[in-house]
């Protein structure tokens, strides 16, 4: 049966035997979704494709089109549920956009982007899965494996060789090799597979290839803008000032590079502007070394990765209105969280002891010091946390327009295009 | 335990006719006859059935009673169901940990004995129960577990445990048309042959029966349309995948009414033309087995099953026991039918449902056990066999545990109350009422006057009732974590959405809990309701949530009224480096 369905309010026309996303891929309609493509059966597993079909919430992938159907896609409802799993995925594995090869290239990133996801707001999972590396051309990084089974069908139905497979279940679920060791050298794969070339996200590179293409340049770095704003959370009670007093801003890095505060000084020359209505406490603008009381809005980089941080962190959210996390790192641990996973002591001795150009290897035991903790964490997961301000680092402009909406008491938004990963 | 490894593989290879979808058969019994299955076992299955490796691996890794790393020589399973913590399994299998020194979960060095915990084994209400090498026991008190750590320390055969241990009776106590009825062996076969396919679904079509297994779905449309289906092949199965905490029902129909239920199949088989029916029986079932098989031997024998039945040229049926091997997901219908095929339990995309393809992709009527046996009787004695004073057209067995004084099988009018329950079963100081188990209804005592009926409450018969002393917010954490347990791991949002309820509301037990939290729970909870792939996820937070909409003071007053609270513990993240600290100033 052919005909046609609504998507959205647009008729589109759908051949026998299509499904729903079929229907709206042929018509350049986009319905997001990760496990879905268009050379492949379909799996219905990401159901980041979820519609409104009929009145019913359906995975649109395995959805059958009948004439007349009447589907809903792009609506408020459909697009939170789809960010909230994008934010599910985000936990679930390691996604570290800027310390990840794939970044640009990557499906969950844009669909990320294209949903309006800030922020990450339920608890990391920290996954420690076992990364293969045997292969001479191709890495398998698990913690990045969304279960998308696109690897798994490639192989099986494209290359003919039956690679891969889903083993486990529940957390336990991973991604297993066929090959008498189990592991991808003695798999047969080879870098022309479809199975090696399909993986929408990080999990399955090729080695010697990463930041192949510079930024700007990469697939999904043209993005599909697919609303102007991203909303940010509501401020409950605006800031109200008298005529002529300044806003107050502190700010401070915790586990970062300053790199999210040399971009704020990118704001260039309305550093004046800003200047005539805030004033600036504890930031290393001025070397102010604690906050002196209670301010308006703290601005936070960097994850949280030993007790002066949380100490740190601690007296902002006290004396701090509105506290912004600013960054990858602020946002979800970032680079400093690739340690995380691997045994503290390790980390000491490499420090410490083992590292090139150390003399008098010794791991500190000083009490002033403060303690490393376990992993690194992102700071919304120690104090509650107002705002997200993403990317690696996010742009001057980002910095400019969340500042300049606080101080004139609006309800903050980020353009679209300021929202970044990477 | 000396088992010439190779010797078993091979000896189930050939017992299952080296049939590929026979594996996880070979699997499971390769696991029992030798507590492990072991690299070189994978090996020789995988070139003997010319299947990767990994699969074979991917099965071991999804059932839970499957396992490539040894288990103990006397392998128990204490059963974590919420109705054999309040009989004391905790304390009972800590007990037993402490007697033989081992820790819970992990075998102990010498390779003795290993104790762990598992989903609910369907012995609710004679709890606690455990597994020991796959046969269960009931009633495991303080003094039971003694003898066992006992009987353990001197390697005494399972098979020279006490008989009685083993002995599982059904506690029956009302009974109705189902439960009351002595049927004449072949009496419901006989008559179908008589009557034909056509009369026998007309008549279940006038009884009214529906599912028994929880959706209700009308029996004789289901056996019509697959009796409809253009195919030479069809199959009949039945679910004795009874894995919803709390229900036992089925146990007790395979014990003491297992003619109903072949009975029931047969005819089914006959009615859709159907040549073969499988019983799918939980792994945790497996001490039904021996009898199941021998009375299908004895149907046999007088030409109830096999070919040409009772004589009748053409008329050939025949039923196979196929086990579970530890899936709670296999209970849907789809993943059973995956399971059945030697596949990971996961739900298949629906549709095409099974009526229409089914096993092996052929129209498969998969039907309940107690649906069967209702089928026998309204079968053999006409739609009347259900007929309650006129007006009440179908029954169920409920089972019925908890804190009550008569715990146990009752059948029961649809169009009880449930104020009428806890009379039949003496509840007298009733909390709270799980109906439908995990999955299905917390009540309160405000809904004391909900009846069951396929209106109302619809459900597949359990009853877990709690008293005023138990803590409703650990009865829903464990339900919350049986989910979790359970997901078979397909779609994202049941997969990550158990493991993320759980961290949350084990905060908010942990007394870490905020407002925040129990939003969080909500929004999360809408996701999982729309976007999950089964059942499973799509109810896996309802305890929590129903729990905190009709109980809110069980988790407000462990929340107090804070807004947000972090769930980060300072002390347990320096924890290591504090020790490498004092570790290094020593030397």
């Amino acid at each position: 049966m052919s005909g046609r369905i609504r998507i959205d309010g647009v008729s589109i026309p759908f051949a026998d035997g299509q499904t729903v996303i079929q229907a709206a891929y042929d018509a350049g309609v986009h319905i997001p979704h990760l496990c879905y493509h268009p050379d492949y059966a379909a799996n219905g597993s990401c159901k980041l494709c979820t519609c409104q079909i009929d009145g019913r919430q359906v995975s649109s992938c395995t959805t059958k089109a009948t004439d007349g159907m009447v589907v809903e896609s792009n609506t408020e409802e459909l697009n939170s549920e789809r960010r909230a799993l994008t934010q599910l995925l985000f936990v679930e594995g390691n996604h570290h956009c800027p310390s990840c090869e794939a970044s640009g290239n990557c499906e969950l990133q844009n669909q990320a982007y294209r949903l309006g996801m800030t922020a990450l707001i339920f608890p990391d999972f920290t996954a420690g899965r076992a990364t293969d590396a045997t292969h001479p051309d191709i890495l398998l990084n698990r913690d990045r494996c969304i279960y998308c089974e696109l690897c798994v069908r490639a192989s099986r139905d494209t290359d003919g060789k039956d690679i891969f497979c889903i083993s486990g279940r529940s957390e336990n679920k991973s991604l297993a090799i066929n090959s008498d060791n189990g592991m991808l050298d003695e798999s047969g794969l080879t870098v022309d597979d479809a199975a090696a070339n399909v993986c929408p996200v990080g999990a399955i590179i090729k080695k010697r290839q990463g930041f192949r293409k510079p930024i700007g340049q990469r697939d999904y770095d043209a993005r599909q803008v697919t609303h102007n704003k991203v909303r940010l959370p509501e401020i409950k009670t605006p800031l109200v000032k008298a005529p002529g007093e300044k806003v107050t801003v502190a700010t401070c890095s915790l586990a970062g590079c300053f790199g999210c505060h040399m971009s704020f000084l990118d704001i260039d020359e309305r550093i004046i502007q800003l200047a005539e209505r805030v004033s600036f406490d504890r930031s290393p603008i001025n070397d102010i070394k604690h906050i002196s009381g209670p301010v308006d809005i703290g601005l936070v980089e960097g994850g949280v990765c030993n007790t002066e941080n949380i100490e740190t962190l601690r007296e902002f959210r006290d004396n701090c209105g509105i506290l912004i996390s600013v960054g990858a790192c602020a946002m979800d641990g970032g680079v400093p969280a690739l340690r995380n996973g691997l045994d503290v002591r390790d980390l000491l001795e490499e420090s410490y002891i083992n590292g090139r150009g150390i003399e008098n290897p010794q791991i500190p035991v000083d009490r002033e010091l403060p303690y490393i903790l376990e992993k690194v964490s992102p700071i919304h997961e120690v104090v509650k946390v107002d705002f997200f301000l993403p990317g690696c680092p996010p742009p001057a402009d980002a910095f400019w327009q969340i500042l300049t909406d606080i101080v004139d008491g609006r309800q903050p938004d980020l353009p679209y295009d300021l929202l970044q990963f990477d | 335990m000396n088992v010439d490894s190779s010797a078993v593989v091979r000896d189930r290879l050939a017992h299952y006719n080296r049939d590929p979808g026979m594996v996880l058969q070979m699997l499971r019994d390769i696991q029992l006859a030798q507590n492990v299955i072991r690299p070189s076992d994978i090996r020789i299955l995988s070139e003997s059935l010319n299947m990767p490796r990994a699969k074979i691996k991917a099965l071991i890794d999804f059932y839970s009673f499957l396992h490539d790393s040894p288990r103990g020589r006397y392998d128990i399973y204490f059963s974590d169901s919420i109705t054999d913590h309040m009989l004391g399994s905790r304390e009972r299998a800590a007990q037993l940990c402490a007697a033989l020194g081992v820790e819970l979960g992990v075998p102990n060095a010498d390779g003795l004995v290993s104790v762990a915990l598992t989903s609910c084994t369907g012995l609710c209400e004679r709890g606690p129960a455990v597994l020991v090498n796959g046969t269960a026991i009931d009633r495991v008190d303080e003094a039971r577990v003694a003898e066992m750590a006992k009987l353990i320390k001197h390697n005494v055969p399972l098979m020279e445990w006490p008989l009685e241990w083993f002995v599982i009776n059904d506690a029956l106590r009302r009974k109705g048309p189902l439960l009351d009825s002595h049927m004449r062996k072949g009496e419901a076969v006989e008559r179908a042959i008589e009557v034909g396919s056509h009369q026998v679904i007309a008549e279940l079509k006038a009884s009214g029966l529906r599912g028994c297994g929880g959706a209700g779905f009308p029996t004789w449309r289901k056996w019509d349309i697959c009796r409809s289906t253009h195919t030479e092949q069809r199959y009949v199965v039945c679910n004795a995948d009874e894995g919803e905490p709390g229900t036992f029902k089925d146990r007790a129909l395979l014990n003491t009414y297992a003619r109903h239920v072949f009975e029931g199949m047969t005819v089914c088989g006959l009615a859709i033309g159907a040549s073969q029916g499988y019983l799918y029986l939980r792994h945790e079932y497996e001490f039904l087995r021996e009898r199941l098989e021998r009375r299908l031997e004895r149907r046999r024998e007088v030409n109830l099953l096999g070919r040409n039945i009772l004589g009748h040229h053409g008329i050939n049926f025949d039923i196979e026991i196929v086990m579970g091997a530890g899936s709670y997901v296999c209970g849907e219908e789809s993943a059973l039918i995956e399971s059945m095929e030697g596949k990971r339990g996961i739900p298949r995309i629906r549709p095409p449902f099974p009526v229409t393809h089914g096993y092996k992709g052929l129209p498969t009527v998969v039907n309940n056990v107690e649906t069967f046996c209702y089928a026998t009787g309204i079968v053999a004695r006409g739609p009347e066999f259900v007929a309650h004073d006129g007006s009440e057209p179908c029954w169920k067995l409920l089972s019925i545990s908890g804190d009550c004084r008569s715990p146990g099988i009752y059948e029961v009018p649809l169009g009880t109350t449930i104020r009428e329950v806890t009379e039949m079963c003496g509840a007298d100081d009733v909390q709270a009422i799980q109906v439908g188990g995990p999955g299905g209804l917390l009540i309160s005592t405000d809904e004391l006057d909900r009846v069951l009926s396929f209106d109302d409450l619809n459900t597949a018969g359990s009853f877990i009732i709690f008293d005023g002393s138990r803590d409703l917010l650990e009865v829903a954490l464990n339900f919350t974590k049986f989910f979790k347990h359970e997901s078979c791991g397909f779609c994202t949002p049941c997969r990550v959405g158990t493991k993320l309820m759980v961290a949350m509301a084990d905060k908010i037990a942990d007394g870490h809990g905020a407002r925040v939290d129990v939003e969080q729970m909500q929004r999360l909870h809408h996701l999982m309701t729309q976007a999950s792939h089964c059942g499973l996820g799509q109810r896996a937070a309802v305890p929590i949530l129903t729990t905190y909409e009709k109980f809110p003071e069980s988790i407000n007053r462990r929340i107090g009224d804070a807004e947000y609270k972090p769930a980060f513990d300072v002390e347990a993240a320096i924890e290591r480096s504090r020790q490498i600290v004092a570790e290094e100033s020593k030397s």
